[in-house]
């Protein structure tokens, strides 16, 4: 909407300017914007709605020599997606997965970074460093160690659980126990990021406020619950979504790890969608994966609801 | 304002949509319809000819095509080596933008794919189909029609601990029956399991459905029209495939990192694999412990059975340079190319007449991997085989646990592939 431009000291409207400057004027202002026009357009917008059309469609992999001569098919993907029982068996797990890993990663992010903040103050960037590691290391690395440590006979983990005689069970291959081995698996992974983010909100609190909190009378635990909690609220948040975000694609986990077994109980929505991609249903897919976008969007919000600042 | 451009952009997504809609699929089949096959003509080859070729194979053809250049003085090969794990995608891409290489190595179960998407061209007349095993041949076919030359060959045998064997008084099984007798033989002699069979993950069919070829079954009818999977050869091939692991004799489930390791230690009897595993002992356990296994077919149930896989040459039909392809693909496949290939790379070669060479036919290790490819088939060359295969996967995975009774798993695996169907019109 174009407003007319008010000359503050003369308190008269300014005449408009004639059309043709106007128009002139807007064609400049989009030769300048051109060049980031275009590229989002053709990188973002493009493969967004295609994909979205996508999955409206029954495109499948043969069709990519010629991706338009493909039926319009409205929400039948969809309908078809949530009647699957291999689906709704992914959507269960990718449940269970963030409903467990998120809180753990979380509290235990939290926990290391006050840790860091207070404690440790001598070897705070050996430790920093070491939480970090994981997360920056390649995950095909990660997995051939982690296949090691859970090896049934060999590996550390039930070696160490044989000392305290229980007979662990054989990890990666039970329907059972795969998934909370998955589950610390991701957790160990990534929770050297949040840490440091935490650690950074944590650094960000004022001193005094805990001092102040010190002359009140004031306990460690009340002093966690009446100042660091509230206040670290945004940087909760930030690490709330962006965890949601990435827990919700689990995927890599179960690829290198289990390959979605056994029984599919570690088949994670997003292992679905590669699948299926895999098998050249590309509209289902598609129509999944906008299933799983929904899911993350809806789950963002929620989070904002709870953790916005309550100032 | 606000409302009216957001009306604007709808009925212009609307627009596109309905555009979009109009070029449904036209009702005859596009891609795979077959084009008529180029001929090839006499004398050498000129030009240039791009190759790809994944993995080892993609490492080691410079040196064969090195001798095709000797021989046709005005051709030039150029060989790209693509990994195995990107080489669908990176296919898929070629193919659909039509840059495509003139020559490519194809996986023996990834035909189906790429002609489905019209990327193949098909195989001349003068490439003789009975020089080749005929399970490999099989593999080339689509709908009728070949688009490639079997290149090389690989079948799955039984590989044993020959001194435990010795030990327990049992000879390398020629039957079922003999099967079960020598596990349990092999336990007696003090190995932990008698054999590992595959119980979980991604290709558990590729291990499973020699025993059902070799109860008589077959995947699909005569014309490949429609899946014959809940036949009582896949109940009786179910149950005998379980057997071994719900009876104790095969670990359950197989961990597949521990098996090598196992069978070196004396821990495990025999297993299931390839012709590379022969080399990948060796390096393990030291060159000794080739006095200590053996390796023999796997045992015939009605009929001998086994898998084969490895790779195809195929021509592409955007090849810019189809005539000299062609000359390089026939090359590839002279058997004494193919012997010469087999020195090179232990590839097995895919034409029968080479393995009367000296060099496969004296090596007794290899024999047996000769005589069991006479008789070795492989999966259905159909494009939904991916899904299939996934979803036998699934329902073995079940009835090796015993969740799932041998009659009930051949039901569904019946039901699911017909729900998936052949993808083909």
């Amino acid at each position: 909407m174009a407003t007319p431009v008010i000359d503050g000291s003369r308190r008269t409207p300014v005449r408009r300017e004639p059309g043709a400057r106007r128009r002139r004027r807007g064609w400049a202002a989009w030769g300048f914007a051109l060049p980031f026009t275009v590229l989002f357009a053709v990188f973002l917008v493009l493969p967004v709605v295609s994909s979205l059309y996508m999955s409206f469609t029954d495109m499948r992999g043969a069709d990519l020599r010629d991706p338009l001569a493909v039926e319009f098919v409205g929400f039948d993907n969809f309908a078809t997606v949530l009647a699957d029982d291999k689906f709704r068996q992914a959507i269960g797990n990718t449940i269970y997965f963030v409903g467990v890993a998120m809180p753990l990663t979380l509290a235990l992010a939290l926990f290391l970074a006050a840790l860091l903040n207070s404690g440790l103050v001598w070897f705070r960037s050996v430790f920093r460093v070491g939480f970090y590691a994981p997360f920056v290391t390649s995950i095909v690395a990660v997995a051939v160690v982690w296949r090691f440590l859970l090896q049934p006979e060999f590996g550390a983990v039930n070696s160490m659980l044989g000392l305290v005689g229980i007979d662990g069970p054989n990890w990666l291959t039970d329907t059972t126990w795969a998934m909370p081995a998955l589950i610390v698996m991701a957790t160990w992974r990534n929770v050297g990021y949040y840490v440091i983010i935490l650690l950074a909100g944590l650094q960000g609190i004022p001193r005094d406020l805990y001092e102040a909190a010190s002359l009140d009378g004031a306990g460690a635990v009340k002093k966690f619950r009446s100042i660091t909690v509230p206040l670290l609220r945004p940087t909760l948040l930030f690490c709330a979504v962006i965890m949601g975000i990435g827990y919700l694609q689990f995927f890599e986990e179960p690829f290198v790890m289990t390959q979605g077994g056994p029984l599919g109980a570690t088949t994670s929505v997003a292992y679905e969608i590669f699948n299926q991609f895999g098998f050249g249903k590309y509209g289902v897919a598609a129509a999944m994966s906008y299933l799983l976008f929904i899911a993350i969007v809806v789950l963002s919000l929620v989070q904002f609801r709870l953790l916005r600042s309550k100032a | 304002m606000q409302t009216s451009r957001l009306a604007v952009a709808t009925a212009s997504a609307l627009a596109l949509v309905l555009t979009l809609t109009a070029c449904g699929r036209d009702d005859e089949d596009g891609g795979a319809a077959a084009a008529p096959a180029d001929s090839i003509s006499e004398g050498p080859a000129t030009g240039t000819v791009e190759v790809w070729a994944m993995g080892t194979e993609g490492e080691l053809l410079p040196e064969l095509a090195a001798q095709f250049e000797a021989d046709n003085p005005d051709v030039t090969v150029n060989v790209t080596p693509v990994p195995w794990e990107s080489s669908t995608e990176k296919i898929n891409t070629a193919i659909a933008t039509g840059e495509v290489p003139d020559v490519m190595q194809v996986g023996t179960t990834l035909m189906s794919g790429f002609v489905e998407l019209g990327g193949l061209a098909p195989t001349p007349e003068e490439i003789d189909s009975a020089a080749f095993f005929p399970g490999a041949w099989d593999t080339t076919v689509v709908d009728g029609t070949s688009y490639g030359v079997p290149w090389y060959v690989e079948t799955r045998v039984l590989y044993y601990r020959s001194d435990l064997a010795e030990e327990a008084g049992v000879e390398a099984p020629e039957t079922w029956e003999d099967l079960t007798a020598f596990a349990t033989g092999m336990q007696e002699a003090g190995a932990e399991h008698g054999i590992a069979l595959q119980t979980t993950g991604n290709d558990t069919n590729l291990a499973y459905f020699p025993f059902f070829w070799q109860a008589g079954g077959e995947i699909m009818n005569e014309d490949g029209t429609e899946f014959t999977l809940g036949s009582d050869a896949q109940v009786a091939a179910l149950e005998y495939y379980s057997s071994f692991m719900l009876d104790g004799l095969a670990p359950s489930p197989l961990v597949e990192d521990e098996k090598v390791q196992d069978f070196i230690e004396g821990e495990l009897g025999a297993f299931v694999s390839g012709p590379w595993e022969r080399a990948n002992l060796l390096t393990t356990a030291g060159e000794e412990f080739a006095d200590s296994f053996d390796v023999t077919a796997l045992p015939a149930g009605e009929q001998p059975g086994s898998f084969i896989g490895g790779s195809n040459l195929a021509v592409l039909q955007d090849a810019e340079n189809p005539e000299a392809a062609w000359k390089f693909v026939q090359f590839a496949v002279d058997p004494a190319v193919q012997v010469e290939w087999f020195g090179i790379s232990n590839d097995l070669p895919s034409v029968e007449a080479a393995w009367d060479d000296p060099a496969l036919a004296d090596n007794e290790a290899v024999a047996v991997f000769g005589t069991a490819l006479e008789t070795a088939r492989s999966t259905p060359a159909i494009p939904t085989w991916g899904e299939v295969g996934h979803e036998l996967d699934l329902i073995l995975e079940q009835v090796i646990a015993g969740t799932t009774t041998p009659e009930e798993g051949a039901a569904q695996m019946q039901d699911a592939a017909a729900a998936i169907g052949t993808g083909l019109s």
